[in-house]
């Protein structure tokens, strides 16, 4: 009662700022109105997209859900899905420039006077009916062939990790923008009121390691209800998510309800909409207390999807236990779940730290796609498996095939998908016999994020957000769909 | 009398629009319009009206013996005129007129002259004569005749007739590409504009031969090269764009459309080329597919509507109503697992039964009540039951669900008594039916009864075998 009273002392919940920019909308409004008048005659039913209601797909998805299983630091192409026998042939040799053809190096190869050529360091086959080479650090994922499309025709335009990953994850090298899974969230909304939209699981492999930051899942300028909320390994998968001793539940309800008043009465009074995000989120943190331990459980997981992940799975913190987590976030409607594995980044010593990398993620990554399979939750799940850049086809420093690292690549690298309207069994995309640049099919950062949007049921051309006087698209002003990958 | 209280300058006005008129249509061959004056062409849509309304507004007053008051006649008659005139103007702007066209002009031009006679009989005092009657009577046929004309001009021919079912027109087992898909896509879409009536741009898109000519601006059609081609390229420009086709107002192409008169440019824009000589990675074999089965969001367009405001009724925290898309009514249901299980919120849904075309209650201690309210969402195309105390009993219930393309049933004591259900679902794609009592043996009956179905009996043994066998663990410490 005492509330509603409150309320009524400001019927029109405004402060002076939203009053005048409320009412430059409505005369604008009518001005742009009388204007469009033609449009009342037109008759025609249908909303343009863009006034149509935020958390609904602008047309029926493929896809439900991502599970992003992003491969931090930049693993090889030529070590994982890109075969090319003649970096074998011509092994020592120096990169012709016509293949090079003026693509800037980052300052740890620009010194080189010599750019040798470097075979992969193991070997590769092909698998499936889809003849796709996989190389034989990646023996689980290459049992899976058929259920995956591998593109080789990636690209990207930085050539650092930073801006690399920022913008894998944002559409733009600078940070500040909102994180794809953010954008998802705002635009699909969370089909589950009891978790976060978007999750972020990280975990490390032993290889050369780059820093990940909180930037990268940030929701930039969306309501911060759609950042997403990183979930550790261990007791407290979200911090300061449990009560403290001696506070029970009820207590916490009783709190809650008084702090959400007093939280109603300054919306009231200020008309600020972040405060409203505040309260609901506060109620979806109660509700987390019981949902979070019971999605983090993976005791009741049978002995047989412990062995399908690997026994790694049973070690919190691992890839192996991240992915079987991820499958648990999907199962319970997470829009987006973000794992990072760190480590890819071998500028030296790159056949033994490939190969504990690929041992990391390997099984796990097939296993996830295997138990998504039959659970049916490929049907309306995407898989998305690759790192920020690739590396060059040339070695770093010292020539020596047994101990070599890679610089980092941009022109061209391979991820691999799975999933949520993507057709299976697929080779996407092709490079020169160098590896270097791409013959075929490219596929750029914008347009992987268009393709991954229109599975998803999203419009990446009308789904915007308005800040600061422009309208923001986590495609920027470029991206296409690639139709090809669509099933 | 009455001829002196006329004005002189009507009767100049009217001779001398009349003659006008008479030597536009017969010297049309000879006339070259100015661009100003050609503009003036572009107000007759607009001042057309006038004379239709008012010369029948006076023929009606004339047949029913009532006095034709002198001005209405003066207006009508003028405004007949200046929209003949106008008209042919306009007409210039097509290069070779059409049958329709041809007839419009002529027609309107006579509609504007027997109205300049009915003014010339009316001031001589004729009036009320058997002339002027059966005058009245030829100018209203002509009215209605050159204004049904002139709307097939505008609108196309086919605008008046009657709605034809489009489904009527089925594209074939084998189609012809041309003859069959995009000549469709093309009568759809470009023809009302591009025909020998209203030859926009100097283009037809009638036939083939046409497309190859090309229009005014350069090449519409050139085979094998969709970039360059205009047919494709103006397609792709953004709406806003002058260039761009359809323009606006006019009902754009849907990205199926294009893309598929974009693959059969690309192919060499063949009219023979049939369907069965495509190989099957070629795009265009997914896209005649998709013609030829409705779209989902066309599938749900008959729903009952459903207000937001029912949806967050029967929503809560742990049972998530969305709408599979923007204005659609078909809804997905996902319903999680709350700390104290209740059948209630999830046969509330009662309602909107109907609308429900996803439904997952996976994992949730459901029964007899909750797979009754299933058994009514007749409209069901996805269902979840997996890891649930589903039984044959309750399965039974499910056998009226003819739209269901997807279950998930894996998990449940469900046994081979309910492979005649499974039998009975015509439209089942995918059967999740892991770790059941269902034999084996059932289970290859059902797939003979149904070849297009996937039924999901887990992992793969050998791919399971290979996943335990190769563990990672060992190396990774």
């Amino acid at each position: 009662m005492k509330e509603e009273e409150k309320n009524n002392e400001n019927p029109l919940k405004v402060n002076r700022r939203h009053f005048f920019s409320q009412l430059s909308v409505g005369i604008g409004s009518l001005a742009l109105g009388s204007l469009l008048i033609p449009d009342l005659f037109k008759g025609s039913g249908e909303q343009p997209l863009a006034q149509q209601p935020l958390g609904i797909p602008h047309f029926a998805p493929k896809a439900k859900r991502v599970i992003y299983l992003f491969q931090a630091g930049g693993p090889s192409q030529f070590e994982s899905f890109d075969y090319k026998p003649t970096l074998k042939k011509r092994m020592g040799e120096d990169l012709p420039e016509s293949i090079r053809n003026g693509q800037r190096l980052t300052g740890m190869t620009s010194g080189q006077d010599k750019f040798p050529l470097m075979p992969s360091a193991t070997n590769f086959k092909q698998y499936g009916q889809s003849g796709a080479w996989v190389s034989d650090y990646f023996p689980h994922i290459a049992k899976i062939a058929d259920e995956i499309t591998v593109v080789k025709s990636m690209h990207t335009d930085a050539i650092n990790h930073d801006p690399a990953i920022t913008f894998f994850q944002t559409g733009s090298q600078i940070s500040g923008r909102p994180s794809m899974g953010s954008w998802m969230s705002y635009g699909l909304g969370s089909e589950n009121k009891n978790l976060p939209s978007f999750v972020v699981l990280t975990s490390r492999g032993k290889g050369n390691s780059q820093g990940l930051y909180s930037k990268l899942w940030s929701s930039g300028f969306l309501d911060s209800k759609h950042q997403g909320v990183m979930l550790r390994s261990g007791k407290n998968p979200v911090l300061y998510l449990n009560d403290p001793d001696g506070i029970s539940r009820s207590d916490k309800r009783h709190l809650l309800n008084e702090v959400s008043q007093l939280n109603k009465m300054h919306h009231v009074e200020t008309g600020d909409d972040e405060i409203e995000s505040r309260i609901a989120q506060y109620e979806m943190a109660y509700r987390m207390q019981m949902s979070v331990p019971d999605v983090m459980d993976i005791s009741k997981e049978p002995e047989s999807i412990v062995k399908l992940y690997g026994e790694d799975c049973q070690v919190p913190g691992t890839f192996a236990a991240n992915a079987l987590q991820a499958r648990r976030l999907a199962e319970n409607g997470v829009r987006f779940i973000q794992l990072y594995h760190q480590g890819w980044d071998q500028h030296a010593k790159l056949p033994t730290a490939m190969a504990g990398q690929a041992k990391d993620v390997d099984q796990a990554s097939a296993a996830l796609v295997m138990d998504l399979k039959q659970r049916g939750m490929l049907e309306d799940t995407l898989v998305v498996w690759g790192g920020e850049f690739g590396r060059t086809n040339f070695c770093q420093g010292k020539f020596d095939p047994k101990d070599f690292g890679r610089d980092h690549h941009p022109r061209a690298f391979s991820i691999w998908m799975a999933g949520g309207g993507i057709k299976p069994g697929l080779n996407y995309g092709k490079t020169d016999e160098f590896g270097y640049n791409i013959v075929e099919n490219p596929v750029h950062v914008h347009d992987f994020h268009a393709t991954i949007m229109h599975a998803m049921g999203l419009d990446h051309e009308q789904m915007t957000y308005k800040y600061q006087g422009r309208r923001f698209r986590l495609t920027d002003v470029a991206g296409n769909v690639i139709k090809d990958l669509l099933a | 009398m009455t001829r002196i209280l006329k004005n002189r300058w009507v009767d100049y006005a009217i001779l001398g629009l009349s003659v006008f008129l008479i030597f536009c249509l017969i010297f049309d061959a000879y006339i070259q319009l100015p661009n100003l004056v050609a503009w003036l062409g572009r107000w007759h849509p607009l001042i057309l009206h006038f004379p239709i309304v008012l010369l029948l507004i006076a023929v009606f007053l004339g047949l029913t013996g009532k006095k034709v008051p002198d001005e209405l006649l003066v207006v009508a008659v003028l405004s007949a005129l200046v929209t003949a005139i106008s008209g042919f103007f306009l007409g210039k702007e097509t290069p070779v007129k059409g049958d329709l066209l041809y007839w419009h002009q002529w027609l309107g031009g006579g509609v504007a002259l027997v109205a300049s006679l009915w003014y010339v009989l009316a001031n001589r005092g004729l009036s009320g004569t058997m002339y002027t009657k059966m005058l009245q009577v030829v100018m209203v046929g002509l009215v209605v005749v050159t204004g049904h004309y002139g709307g097939m001009v505008t609108h196309g021919e086919e605008f008046l007739a009657l709605p034809t079912n489009k489904k009527e027109k089925e594209i074939p087992e084998n189609p012809v590409i041309y003859a069959d898909v995009v000549t469709t896509i093309l009568d759809d879409k470009c023809v009302s504009c591009h025909n020998p009536n209203k030859k926009k741009g100097e283009l037809l898109m009638t036939n083939l031969e046409e497309l190859l000519k090309g229009g005014e601006s350069g090449q519409t059609l050139i085979p094998g090269d969709p970039i360059k081609s205009q047919l494709i390229s103006r397609l792709h420009l953004p709406t806003e764009d002058e260039e761009h086709m359809p323009p606006e107002g006019k009902a754009p192409l849907t990205q199926n459309e294009i893309e598929i008169l974009e693959r059969w440019v690309a192919l060499g824009a063949s009219d023979t080329l049939r369907f069965s000589q495509l190989p099957e990675s070629e795009p265009l074999v997914a896209l005649i597919k998709g013609l030829k089965e409705p779209d989902a969001e066309s599938k749900w367009a008959s729903l009952p509507v459903v207000a937001d405001s029912t949806i967050k009724n029967l929503s809560n925290d742990y049972l998530t109503i969305e709408r599979m898309a923007a204005n659609s009514n078909a809804l997905s249901i996902d319903v999680f697992s709350p700390p104290e299980y209740i059948a209630a919120p999830i046969i509330a849904m009662n309602r909107i039964a109907a609308n429900i075309v996803e439904l997952d209650l996976s994992g949730l201690p459901i029964g007899t009540a909750e797979m009754d309210f299933v058994a009514k969402c007749q409209n069901l195309e996805w269902l979840e039951v997996d890891k649930t105390p589903v039984t044959d009993a309750e399965v039974e219930k499910l056998e009226n669900l003819k739209n269901l393309r997807l279950l998930k049933i894996y998990e449940t004591p469900v046994t081979d008594k309910s492979i005649s259900v499974f039998k009975q679902l015509g439209s089942l794609k995918s059967l999740y039916v892991w770790n059941t009592k269902l034999s084996n043996e059932a289970l290859e009956n059902l797939k003979n009864e149904n070849s297009g179905l996937v039924i999901n009996l887990g992992i793969d043994p050998e791919i399971e075998t290979f996943f335990v066998a190769r563990d990672s663990v060992a190396v990774a410490k």
